[in-house]
């Protein structure tokens, strides 16, 4: 039942389908209704009114009515809170499903006064933000739940300011969609062979030649962090080891039969990150693709993530 | 029902706010509460709120203090009445803030605050009490608003200061002000109010419909003003100026009260000695009917009446200030001819008191014998004020009255006030057979060098007496003028107000502070459904029909509005006119269906809108290459000419 009045309220208001960004909030667009603070107030200044008219008490409704006048004044600065805000842009760095996304929406005003308290929020998700005109950037944590494009939700911006008594908000509905990468399997097993065959994968380990000290990056082993340096430096350093890892390794879709469809995308995320993390080099095979070539390094990881969260689903697959 | 959110707590600078908010909102309230009220709930808000600083006080501590408030109201003040409802109003407010944390506790606290400067207009409507409340205003507001920035977490680092957040309240106040001022000034008014004003519990100073010898001191230390009036033409003596309120008939040995049952008897037939007097006079509210007229009224408003005693009432309570134009004269003779029931009225005596002053009275009018022109009523009355003069001084330092008063006073004391002398006049008088009644009221009055106009103040309050000659009719007879005239006449610099001791420093203040306040009664407080009428006949709209003014005030209220509505217009107003220009431009072309993307360069859209449309396309080439020239390169061009070209070009 609330779901569906939910529905209809959001088929009366604007925007009725996604629209391409940069959207300028304006008067058509900007919804304001008093607040349950603001009902109690209308309540009390309507009370205030009525006996002061009965009795004839000029102070008291010059008071009440001063206190509309704010009120009703508020509404429109609440309004203006608002208008005259641009949406510029949204982005977001891809994570994998079933982590949460961080949003990251550019905010800017084509004048110079500065909003304060401005609510932004997607689904359940909400954050606060103060604009001047310089413009900002807030981050908003979306939840993902599978891989592939995500439509980008209706977006709320709205502000209570400047007394609490009117809510003014408006919805931005960005057509604009954003990745998400299959979640990399939690227990799987060592890489595959090298495609080279040039005998088994060596696991970097201490002894080798120190070439030089790289910072910490997601998946080192605590073994290979440089402790010492690190302390001295105040950030996490990690040795990085003059030879190359040996062997590039070819991720290949075959590798991974008799597992379910979801699996094996999911099997081949983990490989990747694995080679990634052991800095090997690596491509990928997927069927109904083309090759992508050896590579290393976060742009081939996004490329072989990107065409795994892309792969279509099993039914369209067959 | 989904599960409510528990609302956050207040941060410390929202609850400051909160608690500063309240505060003010209780101060007007507790100035006009009993002093032992005002005081005693100041001082218990005070405890409260440093008692609940960290933590709500207990529950059962709370409902004690409940309680004890509840007790306060009840032995200070018993009674259902305006006042109690307004101190309970009080004490629940001061006791508020013990229970007040999250940010929905402020925002109800300061909605409940916001009551108790509306009560207080109940109780008084001075500009004291209004420039308390304002400031009351403004604080509440400023809670809000720190409520507000707390709930969308504006921190106080990138929040405004409270000045500059103050401002911006201050500009919500002037936003709204226009349409305050619509409706104050236009929304109709209730010609007769629909439900009646809640009595006070406590009486209010003020002639009361009785007296008993010794009640006025009260009212002669309250330096409170009565009335103020202005004459337009003659202005009378000091000496007749004797301010006609309640007259007594009844005495029952002790008092003196009103003979109600005469109140709705039409005037006695007058006639004047003079031309009389013109005035306006703003009555102060009493909270009664009964008004005070100069001397003898010779027309008074049609909303009040003149009763058989002339004494004047109005038709409805006198809650408010209220403004009066009358007439009055000296009588050359009033109600000539005495009904007989009337006369044995005004000769009445209980029985059992005062039996020397009846047998002085006796003694008098066998000497006198009987004279049927009144020339030995007259020689009796004079016989009378001669040995007051002769004998008798003026104290206010009387002891308390014995049961014949009358008789302590003429024949032990010989000293007393003006209740005493006319009370005991008047016995004196129906005792020797001459018929008296006892009149309440004022005399004298100050006259106010800023305003020109005259200002009787409640420590005016007098009592004097009338006895009734065959001929002649009442005549207004003062024994109390007799021993200290300046008692009665009181212009003298002694008795002036604003003075302290001998030091007269702070009468001009008090001179323009009496002058601002007749003006705020004038035109604040005195505004009702009659004078809304006469404030719109100099536009030539004298005779408004109700649904006239509504859709006068319609009218006002919506250009407010539209006002208001063309700030928002303006909010979101792109401040570059020659983007405006350009953006109307697209406009024209976006009707057509050839709009500019937004990531499409101007040159760009140019070139597309004239692949298609040859012969507008060329124009907007040139002006799409001279406006980004204009905004982007450093252009000779003349802007002035490129916004014109730009607003004349139509796809």
């Amino acid at each position: 039942m609330r779901e569906a009045l939910r529905r209809r309220l959001q088929s009366w208001t604007r925007p009725r389908q996604p629209e391409p960004l940069p959207v300028l909030l304006r008067r058509n667009r900007i919804y304001v209704l008093p607040t349950a603070t603001g009902l109690f107030f209308g309540l009390l200044l309507g009370t205030m009114g009525l006996g002061a008219l009965n009795f004839n008490n000029n102070p008291a409704l010059l008071l009440a009515l001063l206190l509309a006048g704010a009120a009703q004044a508020s509404l429109i600065a609440a309004h203006m809170q608002l208008s005259g805000v641009r949406l510029l842009a949204v982005s977001a760095d891809p994570v994998a499903a079933g982590q949460d996304l961080r949003l990251k929406i550019a905010l800017d005003t084509v004048d110079a006064r500065v909003r304060r308290g401005l609510r932004v929020a997607a689904a359940d998700a909400a954050v606060h933000a103060t604009l001047d005109s310089h413009g900002t950037t807030v981050e908003l944590l979306l939840p993902t739940q599978r891989r592939g494009w995500l439509a980008l939700p209706r977006l709320e911006l709205a502000t209570v300011q400047p007394l609490g008594l009117a809510r003014a908000w408006s919805y931005v509905w960005p057509n604009q969609s954003v990745l998400v990468y299959p979640a990399a399997e939690a227990q799987a097993p060592p890489l595959p062979a090298p495609a080279g065959g040039k005998g088994k994968p060596r696991p970097a380990r201490a002894g080798d030649d120190v070439h030089h000290l790289r910072n910490y990056r997601a998946g080192d082993t605590p073994r290979s962090v440089a402790w010492k340096a690190s302390a001295r430096r105040d950030t996490l350093l990690v040795r990085e080891y003059e030879q190359q890892l040996s062997g590039e390794l070819v991720l290949d879709w075959q590798a991974t039969h008799g597992l379910p469809h979801e699996q094996r995308i999911r099997r081949l995320a983990r490989w990747v990150d694995d080679a990634e993390r052991e800095g090997r080099r690596y491509g990928l095979l997927l069927p109904g693709q083309p090759a992508i070539a050896m590579g290393l390094g976060a742009l081939q990881r996004h490329r072989c993530l990107r065409a795994l969260a892309l792969l279509p689903g099993e039914t369209a697959h067959g | 029902m989904a599960e409510r959110t528990p609302s956050p707590p207040m941060q410390r600078a929202a609850r400051r706010h909160v608690l500063l908010a309240t505060a003010s909102c209780l101060l007007p309230l507790l100035l006009q509460l009993p002093p032992e009220l005002g005081w005693g709930f100041g001082i218990a808000a005070v405890l409260v709120a440093a008692a609940s600083w960290r933590r709500p006080l207990h529950a059962v501590f709370r409902i004690l203090l409940g309680i004890g408030v509840l007790l306060a109201v009840v032995a200070v003040a018993p009674g259902i009445g305006r006042d109690t409802a307004c101190a309970l109003l009080a004490g629940m407010l001061a006791l508020k803030p013990s229970e007040t944390m999250t940010l929905r506790d402020g925002r109800s606290l300061v909605g409940f605050a916001l009551f108790a400067p509306f009560a207080t207009f109940l109780l008084d409507q001075g500009p004291l009490s209004l420039v308390l409340a304002l400031a009351a205003v403004l604080l509440a507001l400023l809670a809000l608003q720190c409520l507000a920035r707390d709930e969308a977490q504006v921190h106080e680092a990138d929040g405004p200061r409270w000045w500059s957040g103050s401002t911006g309240v201050l500009r919500l106040l002037a936003l709204g002000l226009p349409l305050a001022l619509a409706a104050f000034w236009l929304f109709p008014r209730l010609p007769s109010p629909l439900w009646g004003l809640p009595e006070r519990a406590l009486a209010k100073p003020g002639l009361s419909d009785n007296m008993t010898p010794g009640g006025f001191l009260d009212l002669m230390n309250d330096d409170s003003p009565a009335a103020r009036v202005q004459f337009l033409g003659a202005e009378p003596r000091p000496q007749d100026m004797y301010w006609r309120g309640p007259v007594l008939w009844e005495f029952d040995g002790r008092s003196w009260t009103q003979a109600h049952w005469l109140q709705p008897a039409p005037a006695a037939p007058m006639r004047p000695a003079g031309p009389g007097w013109d005035y306006q006079l703003d009555l102060e509210p009493t909270e009664t009917r009964q008004m005070i007229v100069l001397d003898l009224p010779t027309a008074v408003p049609a909303n009040a009446h003149v009763s058989i005693d002339f004494s004047t009432w109005s038709d409805v309570p006198l809650n408010n200030v209220s403004r009066w134009r009358m007439r009055s004269a000296p009588p050359a003779a009033a109600e000539p001819d005495l009904h007989p029931m009337l006369r044995d009225r005004a000769l009445r005596l209980p029985r059992d008191f005062n039996p020397r002053t009846l047998a002085l009275g006796r003694q008098w009018r066998r000497e006198a014998g009987g004279d049927a022109t009144g020339v030995a009523d007259a020689r009796i009355a004079e016989r009378a004020l001669a040995w007051i003069t002769r004998e008798f001084a003026y104290t206010l330092d009387v002891p308390l009255a014995g049961r014949n008063e009358v008789d302590d006073f003429l024949f032990d004391r010989k000293q007393g006030y003006c209740e005493h002398f006319s009370s005991a006049f008047v016995v004196l008088m129906r005792a020797a057979g001459v018929p008296a009644r006892v009149v309440t009221g004022f005399a004298g009055g100050y006259r106010n060098p800023v305003g020109g106009y005259w200002l009787v103040l409640n420590s005016d309050a007098h009592a004097w007496a009338e006895i009734w000659l065959p001929r002649r009719g009442w005549v207004r007879v003062d024994p109390t003028a007799a021993v200290a005239p300046e008692r009665v006449y009181d212009t003298l610099a002694d008795r002036q107000p604003g003075r302290i001791g001998a030091f007269d420093g702070l009468v001009p203040m008090f001179n323009a502070g009496d002058w601002l306040r007749r003006g705020w009664n004038d035109f604040v407080l005195g505004f009702n459904a009659q004078r809304q009428q006469d404030l719109l006949k100099p536009f030539g709209l004298g005779k408004l029909q109700g649904q006239h003014l509504i859709l006068l005030f319609a009218l006002l209220a919506g250009l407010a509005l539209a006002w208001m509505a063309w700030l928002i217009a303006r909010g979101e107003r792109e401040r570059d006119p020659l983007l405006r220009a350009w953006h109307r431009l697209d406009a024209h072309y976006r009707r057509l269906g050839r709009g500019r993307a937004q990531h499409e360069p101007a040159q760009a859209w140019a070139d597309r809108v004239a692949a298609d449309q040859p012969r507008a396309g060329e124009h907007l080439g040139s002006l799409s290459r001279r406006f980004s020239d204009a905004r982007y390169a450093a252009s000779t061009e003349a802007r002035e000419r490129l916004l014109r070209d730009l607003d004349r070009h139509r796809p």
